[in-house]
């Protein structure tokens, strides 16, 4: 016996579902999800019990949607109702209560969530109920979950394509199968295939081989079409056909496509491989304050993960570290890694040194520590090559450098493609790859500008057109009389875009105690840009 | 039987620390980083010396920042990772990739000022390793806030990075350290000489060429710093005073070709 999901708004749902019930499972499309559920018989009782149990299961999982939210929208400081996009992407509208007080629909809801509607004396739609609003706004009610059991696979598959929220059948698949309509059929093999668009000029092909056992795309078709030609119109009428003739005219994948429409599985159900989650969990018998007791409790956690990790052949791209504290809050860190690590030194490092810039508000109960698997890297070195910092080493280094001078301040220059002066962004450092050395002819030299950031406003006297004369206020700074100078040289830009637009002429001036700098003037006034070292 | 002492350490090469005097040699091979000048590397002997530290001086306009551009360039052209510790923030990408300089192998710490912070910048730099230059830029720094470091704490650089394949590099206005196998580049321009290169007869027509290059080699072993017995250093010193000119440039040193908005004769007098 085998039950489908089919959740066509919140595809990750069905798999939630049917990952309660049975381990063996196995997606079809985006949408549906088909498990074995043979023996939930001696466990829950016969298949319509099961049917019922699995949606009420489906529609328990829905309030768990308003409990994660993902995004939290106050409503503009105060002026809408707040929002907020769930787990699932579905947005959920908040409303007025009318005693003022909150109504949970279920799940721990976060504090500040529920601060604020406390706050703003609202509650939330519950599932049972439609949400006002614009169109955007989508009722829960209308998720689109559908369950279905039946003795085969393909026989619940189409039956949930049918449209009824919850179908069972214990027996005879051809004959609940007949009523349907030929495209059911269509439509299943189509996103089995992955086929977005079935008819009209812009009719796809399958972009893929699809899974094993069921007939391919194109002869599937071909074959539509003729039974379009031939009007057979339903799942029973293609059934009633006979073998030998339709093996005549279409051919083997005719017979095939017969087969699933009688209901009979091309296939035997093939359980998706179970996605390994590195997950390391500590409750504290007592609250811990401070990063330095809270090191042991990661040196305990981050070994047996990166064992897990290793054994895996998998290292940690990100790695979520999530502190509950004694305030029913949670402090919540996530570091996306320069480079796939699962070195337990080198993680620990970096979460001290992340937690030393974002402190826990309060004393710690329970440690959770999740890594993001990502294949393991795979690193030649060479003998002929001097060798470099590594990527752990630079990752630990860049950390350190942040959490010091600020991890705004350190990194790799980049140039942006504007002619706006001192136009950059600082990126992460990362090395710059392992390219082989280049053997560059010398260049000729290039005059290096030191500058001023902010440039540094001065008083110029022109004369005759030219500046003759520097002073400013500041102790160390260059200035006096100018002997040598050179411009000026408009440049303008960003006055099209939304980019901070500039306009200003440019001069290089030699003063009297031979340093030589930039000058330039804006709207009026003249700034120092830098010296020319 | 000093000189049979010292004789025998140079020969185990153990002649590190010797603060007597030694003429400044030239050395091959794996342990010197070229600046990526020809004219300057001949008179390095062949370039800055790794596991050292060197010092690049000079008062402003003398050239000290277009030769650190050039030598991160050259090591960055030959594979290396290169550091910039900017103590006041006073780095510019555009004309370091003028110069050649790879910016995606440096990396950049820029500070606001404060030359403690920065030292600590620099240590964790120089600890980590892996880099082939790293360079320390003190040049803006007010003086008495470098005189409030004691003199550890350049002897702890040089420590730093001593027995590493590294090359430290301090950027400064007036001499401040180096290790004992390290170089001082001072760049004094002769008196009387202008320290730029200018082309062209009225202001409207001139271009700035770039900053005349004078270099002063210090070489040998001891530094003021560290000599104990209150002498000044008797390093003998070889002096070549010359001007880098490429007679091919068409006005490609200045920045300012990265502007590709028209250049046009201003007539606003401003």
């Amino acid at each position: 016996m085998y039950a489908c999901v089919r959740s066509a708004r919140v595809p990750e749902l069905a798999k939630d579902v049917a990952a309660q019930f049975s381990p063996r499972l196995q997606r079809y499309g985006a949408e549906a999800v088909v498990f074995d559920v043979s023996g939930l018989g001696r466990l829950l009782g016969p298949p319509d019990v099961v049917a019922a149990e699995i949606a009420h299961a489906a529609r328990a999982q829905l309030p768990a949607l308003l409990s994660e939210p993902s995004a939290f929208d106050s409503g503009g400081g105060g002026a809408g109702p707040p929002r907020f996009v769930s787990r699932y992407g579905l947005r959920v509208q908040a409303h007025p209560t009318e005693h003022g007080r909150v109504c949970s629909t279920g799940g721990a809801l976060p504090e500040d969530v529920s601060r604020t509607l406390r706050d703003r004396e609202l509650r939330l739609s519950s599932p049972e109920s439609r949400a006002p609003g614009p169109g955007k706004w989508l009722p829960l009610r209308r998720a689109g979950i559908r369950v279905t059991v039946a003795p085969t696979q393909v026989c619940a598959l189409l039956l949930s394509l049918a449209g009824e929220p919850t179908a069972v059948v214990i027996a005879d698949e051809a004959g609940a199968l007949a009523p349907l309509p030929l495209r059911r059929l269509q439509q299943l093999l189509a996103g089995i295939h992955g086929v977005t668009v079935l008819r009209g000029p812009r009719a796809g092909a399958a972009p893929g081989t699809g899974p094993p056992g069921w007939p391919a795309w194109p002869a599937c078709a071909k074959a539509f079409d003729m039974l379009q030609r031939w009007g057979v119109r339903t799942l029973g009428e293609f059934a009633a056909l006979p073998a030998a003739e339709l093996s005549a005219r279409m051919g083997q994948a005719g017979v095939a496509l017969q087969l699933v429409a009688r209901g009979r599985d091309p296939h035997p159900l093939v359980p998706d491989p179970e996605v390994p989650r590195f997950v390391e969990r500590m409750e504290l018998e007592w609250p811990i304050d401070g990063l330095e007791p809270l090191s042991f409790v990661l040196a305990r956690l981050l070994d047996p993960l990166s064992g897990a990790l290793e054994r895996a052949d998998r290292a940690a791209a990100a790695i979520r570290l999530e502190l509950r504290l004694v305030d029913r809050t949670t402090h919540v860190r996530v570091l996306q890694l320069p480079a796939a690590l699962r070195e337990a030194r080198v993680l620990r490092t970096l979460l001290l040194l992340d937690l030393e810039s974002h402190p826990p508000a309060a004393a710690i109960d329970v440690v959770r520590v999740e890594a993001d698997p990502a294949p393991g890297r795979v690193v030649q070195y060479s003998l002929l090559e001097r060798a470099t910092a590594s990527v752990e080493t630079l990752a630990t280094l860049t950390a350190r450098l942040g959490a010091l001078v600020g991890e705004a301040r350190c990194g790799t220059p980049v140039l942006l493609e504007t002619h706006r002066p001192d136009a950059f962004e600082l990126r992460r450092f990362d090395g710059g790859g392992r390219a082989a050395a280049v053997s560059v002819a010398g260049p000729a030299i290039v005059p290096a500008l030191r500058r001023f950031r902010p440039p540094v406003a001065v008083r110029v006297r022109v004369d005759r057109g030219r500046p003759a004369h520097v002073a400013i206020d500041r102790r160390g700074m260059p200035g006096g009389e100018i002997v040598q100078a050179a411009g000026p040289w408009r440049t303008s830009g960003g006055w099209w875009t939304r980019e901070q637009p500039w306009d200003r002429d440019e001069w290089d001036v030699e003063l009297r105690d031979g340093t030589v700098c930039r000058l330039h003037r804006e709207q009026g006034v003249w700034f120092m840009e830098g010296v020319m070292d | 039987m000093r000189a049979h002492l010292e004789s025998l350490l140079r020969a185990r090469k153990l002649d590190g620390t010797l603060d007597t005097a030694a003429p400044w040699r030239p050395r091959t091979g794996e342990d010197l980083a070229p600046a990526g000048l020809p004219a300057l590397d001949e008179a390095l002997g062949g370039g800055f010396r790794r596991g050292h530290l060197s010092e690049i001086v000079g008062p402003p306009s003398s050239g000290r920042s277009t030769v650190l551009a050039h030598t991160l360039g050259a090591a960055a052209a030959r594979g290396e990772l290169v550091a910039l510790v900017d103590a006041c923030d006073r780095f510019d990408p555009a004309s370091a990739a003028a110069a050649g300089l790879d910016l995606s192998k440096l990396l950049w710490v820029r500070e606001t000022g404060d030359a403690g912070r920065a030292l600590k910048a620099a240590m964790l730099v120089l600890q980590a390793g892996g880099f082939g230059v790293v360079a320390f830029d003190l040049a803006d720094v007010r003086p008495p806030a470098l005189r409030a470091f004691p003199f550890t704490t350049w002897l702890r650089l040089g420590r730093a990075v001593e027995g590493r394949e590294t090359v430290a590099l301090l950027v400064a206005s007036s001499h401040l350290a180096r290790s004992a196998g390290g170089a001082t580049l001072a760049l004094e321009p002769p008196p009387g000489r202008p320290r730029a290169r200018w082309a062209g007869g009225s202001d409207r027509a001139r271009l700035l060429h770039g900053v005349v290059l004078s270099p002063r080699m210090v070489g040998g072993t001891g530094s003021e710093h560290l000599t104990c017995d209150g002498h000044a250093p008797t390093a003998s010193r070889r002096a070549r005073s010359y001007e880098e000119h490429d007679e091919r440039s068409t006005g490609h040193r200045s920045p300012r070709d990265r502007h590709q908005s028209v250049r046009r004769n201003c007539n606003d007098s401003g």
